[in-house]
């Protein structure tokens, strides 16, 4: 009988020492290890106020959105019926009896689609000359914080800023000309065209990122294989930050839906799609609307609409669409973004 | 050329040309309508109904914003009708014209807990220019405690109507809290047993509108103009529109017709 | 020129293209800037240094303002913003430190001390609350909280002492702020929690290794080295603060009024409007010339706050550099 051998020069095995395994790094991997030595009350004071403070942080932050999830929920369903889902609304007096909220349901899509459209070409193209070219450096620098002092502008001053701006002669062709000259200003892709600002930071940000974690040795291999740069940014890198910047688009089109002030100001709140013109498509984007937004600020006690039980159901639909983007973006970000924002980082506003 | 680039030039050309081709090139008139959003129901029911009754001669655009951006909009051409609650001010743009389409009525409310009856113009005047400070000093009050005053912006047409109809001379206190909305103001007195305010006819729902010099705040009293606080609509225009264009036809329509009555009828007090 | 288009391109072609694209960002920002900037100016020009003080109350000057007409003189562009500022400060800050205080805490716990179960229920939550708009916060904030506050914790006793003034009736500072820190925390929880992940375990375990309990392990040196991390949380959370409109619309009262602290407890429950709330709730006026050149001043005031946040995040995280860590 042969005895297993082991092969020549082979080092012998030691036994698995017990290492003491530090209480947090474990976390998720293997069941809960009772704590040895690990009371609380052999703690100095200011430790113990520190650990009640954050369990009570904790539990409470816990009950707070526990609270405002449940209440919305059940405020929304109790008021939400299927029909209000497909059905146009209708002015009327009072709102409670009249039509559901298609229209602003619709418009919500409309603009997001639209914000995130302009947004992401302009984002993903500032964030690769930043990141690849980047020369001269004050400009980068400049463009940087450019793009942060935008991510801090209230959504208010944006939106007065788009109206005015769009008034002008030369916007003309992106919503209404008046018979009498002037320029009507509020449409789907005026507050469109702003809503991309206020998306524009955090596909920026995303793509950033998502280029900079790319380790070099990549692009040296491509350049190595004699691509030009163009030819590595357009083949190599950006289809490998497509995670990225579907993240960061997830999250700005999260912020986008949740937006009320641009609509509001540029949209003209109507309260059903006014389509402008007569080429089918374009005279739903040139014309005015309302989103979800709008309809649940108009018929709360804010706005003149007099129906607080449709503010409360559009609201749940709004809060369904928004949890289904931040929902979208753990998806995208669990198959392949390698960028750090698992937790909705750029906190979609 | 081949064939893909062929597609592509002739679908960017058409996208280009979608886009420059102007509106005016649709065969319908349209009207376009902005401004107050107390008048946005009604106008947004007239507009339905003339379109019933004259179909395919015009075609509407209805938006909000307020009475002073529909009178800032009709007056920069922007759009054919300016929708105003409130009556023309000297510190308005000149060259529009103001037609009126209807009447709707004010009511001062007060918590449904404090249950007023009835208050005469003197005691309104005295509540809103803030003499009479406390509940208990007001006859028909059965409560005490400091009144809440809540009234409207400075840019709302219905500040501007009561201002003119019920307080006259006297200014609001400036102790009163202003909201911008019918329904902010609602939602105020509603939840504040001390509170008192004034809201259009169809915001009464949830607290108690008193009567205003003896005369209940309801609408038929509102038609039959025994009630005193009733304001106007109006429809503004750029001058006087020429009498065969659409907008003036829709608002000779609106402010006369029967059946354009009959739908103003329903919330609003008509002109007849 | 289309076969052009279609060649292989030159690395300075594509440069030139992308950096025109970022230079239109820049152009974008710079041209707002530079537009609210002159539609500013008369407001500034004729008040002077004093429109940031207080000169009686400013919901008169604004009501003023709106009836001006079309042709306001000197008179009509008076205006002393410092109530609409000073609320401004009161609720961002109110916000910025309880928030600060409470989402630290907080991330502390998710990283480090939540039992496996709440865990998985807490981080679910602080991204859904972070994702629910404005206006649901005010609903939420206007219909429940705000009657709350008027009826129950209000007393009678505190109304009538300054009935003269202003009508306490929930709507104020304590609510606008206490919804206002809701709505922050939950993006500083995810900015800090990502922060603290990101430091080496290791150094933590050092120092546990060495005795140090585990509260002080993790404050001591983790939330010590995630400083920049932290710092950047709260500056965006922040700037979120100084401009969300239209929740503080719907909650706080909407009278331009100074809070007086020596009002005591009374000092919470009063009515208040900030400047991102005024803007908001007079924009429909925005065609009044002198209104219109209030507003844009007032936006124009909050776009340099915000610009001053950014500056003091990248001044106040300099020190910090040396923990090398992404922020």
């Amino acid at each position: 009988m042969s005895v297993p051998t082991r092969p020549q020069g082979a080092p012998t095995p030691l036994p698995p020492l017990p290492l003491p395994r530090s209480p947090g790094s474990q976390r998720g991997k293997s069941p809960k290890k009772k704590r040895v030595n690990e009371s609380v009350r052999t703690w100095r004071t200011t430790d113990r106020i520190g650990y009640g403070m954050m369990w009570a942080a904790g539990l409470l932050l816990c009950a707070i959105g526990i609270g405002i999830l449940a209440f919305m929920a059940f405020k929304g369903l109790q008021y939400l019926r299927p029909d209000l889902i497909f059905t146009h609304p209708t002015p009327e007096v009072d709102q409670s009896k009249s039509g559901g909220f298609l229209d602003p349901l619709i418009g919500t899509v409309l603009i997001t689609l639209i914000g995130i459209t302009v947004a992401t070409p302009i984002a993903v193209g500032a964030a690769t000359w930043i990141v690849e070219y980047g020369r001269p450096t004050w400009l980068a620098r400049l463009i940087d914080s450019g793009i942060e002092i935008i991510a801090g502008t209230p959504d208010i001053v944006i939106a007065l800023f788009g109206l005015v701006l769009f008034q002008q002669g030369i916007f003309g062709w992106m919503s209404f000309t008046a018979a009498g000259g002037a320029v009507f200003g509020r449409s789907f892709l005026t507050a469109g065209a702003m809503m991309s600002l206020i998306a524009l930071p955090m596909v920026f940000a995303a793509t950033r990122e998502g280029l900079q974690s790319i380790p070099a040795h990549v692009r040296e291999a491509s350049y190595a294989l004699g691509k030009t740069k163009a030819a590595t940014i357009r083949r190599v890198l950006l289809p490998s930050v497509k995670a990225n910047i579907s993240t960061g688009a997830a999250l700005g089109m999260g912020r986008i839906a949740g937006d009320t002030a641009i609509i509001v100001v540029l949209l003209g709140a109507s309260l059903t799609l006014d389509p402008q013109g007569n080429v089918p498509g374009l005279n739903v984007l040139k014309g005015t609307g309302g989103t979800l937004t709008s309809y649940v600020y108009n018929n709360s006690p804010a706005g003149e609409g007099n129906a607080p039980q449709k503010a409360y159901a559009a609201a749940f639909v709004l809060l369904l669409i928004v949890l289904a983007l931040n929902f979208a973006v753990d998806l995208i970000a669990r198959s392949g973004a390698k960028t750090g924002l698992e937790t909705s980082r750029l906190g979609a506003r | 050329m081949s064939s893909v680039r062929l597609l592509r030039v002739s679908v960017a050309l058409a996208v280009v040309g979608a886009i420059a081709i102007p509106a005016s090139a649709s065969a319908m008139p349209v009207v376009t309508m902005s401004g107050s959003t107390s008048v946005a129901p009604l106008a947004a029911l007239l507009a339905r109904a003339y379109l019933k009754s004259h179909p395919n001669a015009v075609k509407f655009k209805l938006a909000q914003g307020g009475s002073d951006v529909g009178i800032a909009d009709v007056a920069a051409g922007r759009v054919s009708i300016g929708n105003s609650s409130r009556d023309p001010k000297s510190s308005d743009p000149g060259g529009i014209f103001f037609n009126k389409i209807a009447k709707d009525g004010i009511c001062v409310i007060t918590n449904p807990g404090n249950p007023v009856a009835n208050l005469s113009q003197a005691q309104v005047k005295a509540i809103f220019g803030g003499q009479v400070r406390d509940w208990s000093d007001v006859a028909g009050s059965n409560i005490s405690g400091a009144i809440d005053v809540v009234v409207r912006t400075a840019a709302s047409g219905t500040q501007d109507a009561f201002q003119k109809i019920f307080l006259g001379t006297t200014s609001v206190t400036g102790a009163a809290s202003q909201k911008s909305s019918n329904g902010l103001i609602q939602n105020a007195v509603h939840t504040d047993k001390n509170a008192v305010g004034y809201v259009s006819l169809d915001f009464v729902t949830g607290t108690n509108a008193a009567a205003y010099n003896g005369v209940a705040c309801d609408l038929r009293n509102a038609k039959s103009g025994e009630y005193g606080g009733v304001r106007n609509f109006w429809m503004v225009t750029r001058g006087k529109p020429a009498a065969s264009s659409q907008t003036a036809k829709f608002i000779a329509w609106a402010s006369s017709s029967s059946a354009a009555q009959k739908i103003v009828g329903t919330h609003w007090v008509p002109l007849q | 020129m289309l076969d052009r288009l279609r060649e292989p391109w030159t690395d300075r072609r594509a440069g030139l293209l992308l950096g025109a694209l970022a230079c239109s960002v820049l152009a974008i920002i710079v041209f707002m800037i530079a537009f609210v900037a002159v539609k500013a100016w008369p407001s500034f020009s004729h008040n002077g240094l004093s429109w940031f003080s207080s000169k009686g109350n400013v919901d008169q000057q604004l009501d003023a303002m709106v009836n001006s007409g079309p042709n306001p003189g000197t008179a009509d562009y008076q205006l002393g913003a410092w109530p609409l500022i000073y609320a401004t400060l009161l609720t961002t800050g109110f916000a910025t430190f309880f928030g600060l205080i409470f989402s630290l805490f907080s991330a502390i716990f998710i990283v480090e001390f939540a039992p496996e179960p709440i865990r998985r229920l807490i981080v679910p939550i602080v991204r859904l609350l972070a994702a629910i708009p404005s206006v649901i916060y005010g609903l939420i904030g206007i219909l429940v909280l705000a009657p709350f506050v008027g009826d129950s914790i209000i007393s009678a006793q505190q109304k009538s002492s300054v009935q003269f003034v202003i009508p306490l009736s929930g709507t104020g500072l304590l609510v606008a702020s206490l919804v206002l820190t809701v709505m922050i925390t939950p993006i500083m929880i995810a900015i800090t929690v990502d922060g603290l992940h990101s430091i080496p375990r290791a150094w933590k375990e050092g120092a546990l290794a060495l005795g140090v309990n585990r509260w002080r392990a993790m404050w001591t040196v983790t939330v010590r080295a995630a400083r920049p991390a932290i710092i950047a949380g709260a500056v965006l959370a922040t700037a979120r603060a100084l401009g969300e409109a239209i929740m503080i619309s719907m909650v706080a009262g909407s009278k331009g009024f100074s809070p007086n602290p020596l009002d005591g407890v009374t000092f919470l429950f009063e009515p208040i409007r900030t400047l991102a709330a005024t803007v908001v709730e007079d924009a429909e006026s925005v065609n009044a010339p002198a209104m219109q050149a209030s507003l844009y001043a007032m936006a124009l005031v909050l776009l340099v706050g915000a610009f001053f946040l950014s500056l003091g995040s990248w001044i106040a995280k300099q020190p910090l550099k040396k923990y090398g860590t992404r922020s």
